[in-house]
């Protein structure tokens, strides 16, 4: 046992991602390490070059991160793809891309891909996801990818197969998760794995907010059956997003196996829509997920009612227990605590870190695509979750993977 | 043999990078195999030689599991050091000093709930007694001899062969020794406890290459290497580092002890 503590550790400085990254290439171009080409092999041009964007998907959060790009600096928006033809041109006027490049229809980003672009950021719902960043890399173009990566176990190979060819073709291949680049997050993780909470027993895993795709529930009222209200509302359509648990709460799911460094063995769940009338999304889950170890993480999530804007994961050892909060700190209390503190916004600041090791990984010529292989087995672990609960029976990660089950999204009435 | 003799022996070994037949890697001079005899003190520990060389400390992005803060950079070693084989026991411990403070007692198990400067003190009584001059190892000092020659001595995957850590150990530290050592005959740097080092805890400097380090020259925080019985796969590696204050005493944490050569 331990005999003494102290208040808190003395964390060690943090480095930004982007720092210790360059600083590494010097070092790698100085030993000759053998993951890297040469910065100029690698982008064909001066490592400080602007790199062409192409936008895939110009709605909210598409239209939003695209602003990040270019605060960024090193990027170009050239192009832009989305099926709506008065997003597309909103986007383009907004980001000056020209009118010869705006695409339109659910095979429009083809034709983006072929415009000459080196990068897409793909921001499209996610049942696209898979195809569009698979056809992204067979063109040869960096992706920087939304979470969530996929709606289904078929589609989440995929990715993960087209990040292996990314690397492989010397392309980048980024999933953005906004946690991942937070220094205090980063540091409570590794604690939390070096055994400071000491041996870990359970965990819980939360995403509480209110009632969310307003205006698409609305249009869904007004006029269902409408193919094309149907993909604008993707957000309450399952198969196009994944239904909540994929779609958004994978950013609490996505901290328990990151602390856990593991996937669940076997989940059990419920849930249900129970206050929203519109979409075949649920607004509310249970499941109960079994880690290696004997490790449970409970995990539920509600899109309804007022109050608890949370997105929590907290895991729980014999010696104390790591506390985070998407809006809130990150804190580890117990014999071995860790003060940790806030990044005033995650959300934002995640995401432009995330696009500056972008830039980085391309014009450093770093193929190494770290972000993926999480991505996944977080992606993979709401599946679980979501089939668990869907079918209102115990299912294994095995059985989730030997089922393989494609979500079919109705695209019938749509424009090619 | 003479000290003479040995350090021939670890020159030559240092010079003759995969000399038993395999290629080195190509970013780590240092021997593949300490073909010196050991040295065996009073207290019964069989004083490895490590020879002088080069390595890559820290990991390359991309890296399973690795840390931001595990900056790659060469470090080179300039001296030639001996490494105790295996982590203090219980019994060496109480050979020198008056209480054993570990949570979980026996002979053979390591000794653990030592603060930093209860390892320092271990060190200079061994010293004194020796008429040597024993030390906890510095940080590169440590990494240099966990990884043995190799760039990736034990994977994830491999962990088991090498290692007490939390998906094998039990809850518990095991007998030192218990698992297969590393190539230059050292067991346990990987898991069983955490090792504490010389060097205060702060970032890697950002230079390519340096020599000799020895940290931040000032601080109260200590880096722990080598994971444990309580941590999992991403802390049981070479290049995982942490900081802890020195006045900690852990369950999961022990030490180590290196013999300066002059």
């Amino acid at each position: 046992m331990q005999k003494k503590s102290e208040a808190t550790h003395q964390a060690v400085p943090e480095t930004g991602a982007a720092t210790s990254r360059r600083a590494f290439l010097a070092t790698a171009a100085a030993v000759g390490a053998p993951l890297l080409v040469s910065p100029r092999t690698a982008f064909g041009s001066a490592a400080n070059s602007r790199l062409t964007l192409g936008a895939i998907g110009n709605g909210g959060r598409g239209t939003w991160i695209a602003e990040l790009f270019q605060k960024h600096g090193g990027y170009q928006i050239t192009a832009a793809a989305d099926y709506f033809q008065e997003r597309v041109e909103a986007f383009g006027s907004k980001f000056e891309v020209p009118a010869a490049r705006r695409y339109t229809g659910l095979s429009g980003y083809r034709k983006l891909l072929e415009s000459g672009v080196d990068a897409v950021v793909i921001e499209s719902p996610p049942y696209f996801h898979p195809r569009q960043a698979a056809d992204a890399v067979e063109a040869g173009k960096h992706v920087y990818l939304a979470k969530p990566i996929a709606v289904d176990v078929p589609g989440c190979h995929t990715v993960e197969e087209s990040a292996r060819k990314a690397t492989e073709k010397k392309r980048a291949f980024l999933v953005d998760f906004q946690t991942r680049t937070d220094p205090f997050y980063r540091e409570a993780v590794k604690r939390a794995q070096y055994g400071d909470i000491g041996r870990i027993v359970s965990g819980e895993a939360t995403y509480f907010c209110g009632p969310t795709w307003g205006d698409q529930a609305k249009w869904l009222t007004e006029k269902p059956g409408d193919p094309e209200l149907r993909l604008r509302a993707w957000g309450l359509d399952r198969a196009l997003s994944g239904d909540v648990i994929t779609e958004q709460n994978i950013h609490a799911l996505d901290v328990a196996s990151w602390v856990l460094d593991a996937a669940p063995l076997h989940a059990v769940g419920t849930g249900g829509q129970r206050a929203r009338t519109a979409g075949t999304c649920w607004d509310t889950f249970s499941v109960i997920y079994t880690f290696p170890r004997d490790v449970v993480v409970t995990f539920s999530s509600k899109q309804l009612g007022d109050g608890w804007d949370d997105i929590c994961c907290r895991i729980y050892g014999t010696e104390g227990t790591l506390d985070s909060h998407y809006f809130g700190e990150v804190s580890i209390r117990g014999k071995l605590p860790y003060r940790g503190g806030k990044i005033p916004n995650l959300y934002t600041d995640g995401a432009a870190a995330n696009i500056a090791t972008f830039h980085e990984s391309i014009t450093g010529g770093d193929w190494t695509n770290p972000t993926v292989a999480q991505s996944v087995r977080s992606n993979l672990t709401t599946i679980l979750g979501r089939s668990a609960a869907w079918r209102g029976a115990p299912v294994s990660w095995d059985e989730m993977l030997r089922a393989n089950e494609a979500l079919e999204a109705d695209l019938s009435g749509l424009r090619s | 043999m003479t000290r003479r003799a040995l350090l021939l022996v670890a020159l030559l070994a240092a010079a003759a990078p995969g000399s038993r037949g395999q290629p080195a890697p190509a970013t780590v001079s240092a021997p593949a195999t300490v073909a010196a005899p050991a040295v065996v003190n009073s207290l019964g520990i069989k004083m490895l030689l490590v020879p002088a060389g080069s390595f890559e400390m820290g990991s390359l992005p991309g890296a399973p599991l690795r840390q931001e803060e595990e900056y790659p950079h060469r470090v080179t070693l300039t001296k030639v050091f001996r490494i105790a084989p295996t982590e203090v026991t219980q019994r060496q411990w109480l050979a020198l000093m008056p209480q054993n403070p570990s949570a979980q007692a026996g002979d053979d198990l390591p000794v653990t709930s030592v603060s930093w400067k209860d390892a320092q003190e271990f060190c200079l009584r061994l010293s004194q007694k020796e008429g040597a001059t024993y030390r906890l190892p510095s940080e590169a000092e440590w990494e240099y001899a966990c990884r043995a020659g190799e760039t990736e001595p034990a994977s994830a995957s491999g962990l088991d062969a090498v290692a007490w850590y939390a998906e094998n150990a039990g809850g518990a530290a095991h007998a030192v020794g218990s698992k297969k050592p590393n190539a230059w005959g050292l067991h346990d740097t990987l898991g069983n406890v955490a090792e504490w080092t010389l060097d205060a805890y702060g970032p890697y400097p950002r230079a390519p290459d340096t020599t000799d380090p020895t940290g931040p020259a000032t601080g109260s925080t200590r880096v722990v290497r080598g994971g444990s019985w309580r941590g999992f796969a991403p802390a049981v590696r070479c290049a995982a580092r942490t900081g802890t204050p020195e006045s900690y005493q852990l369950a999961h944490v022990g030490l180590r002890v290196v013999q300066e050569i002059r």
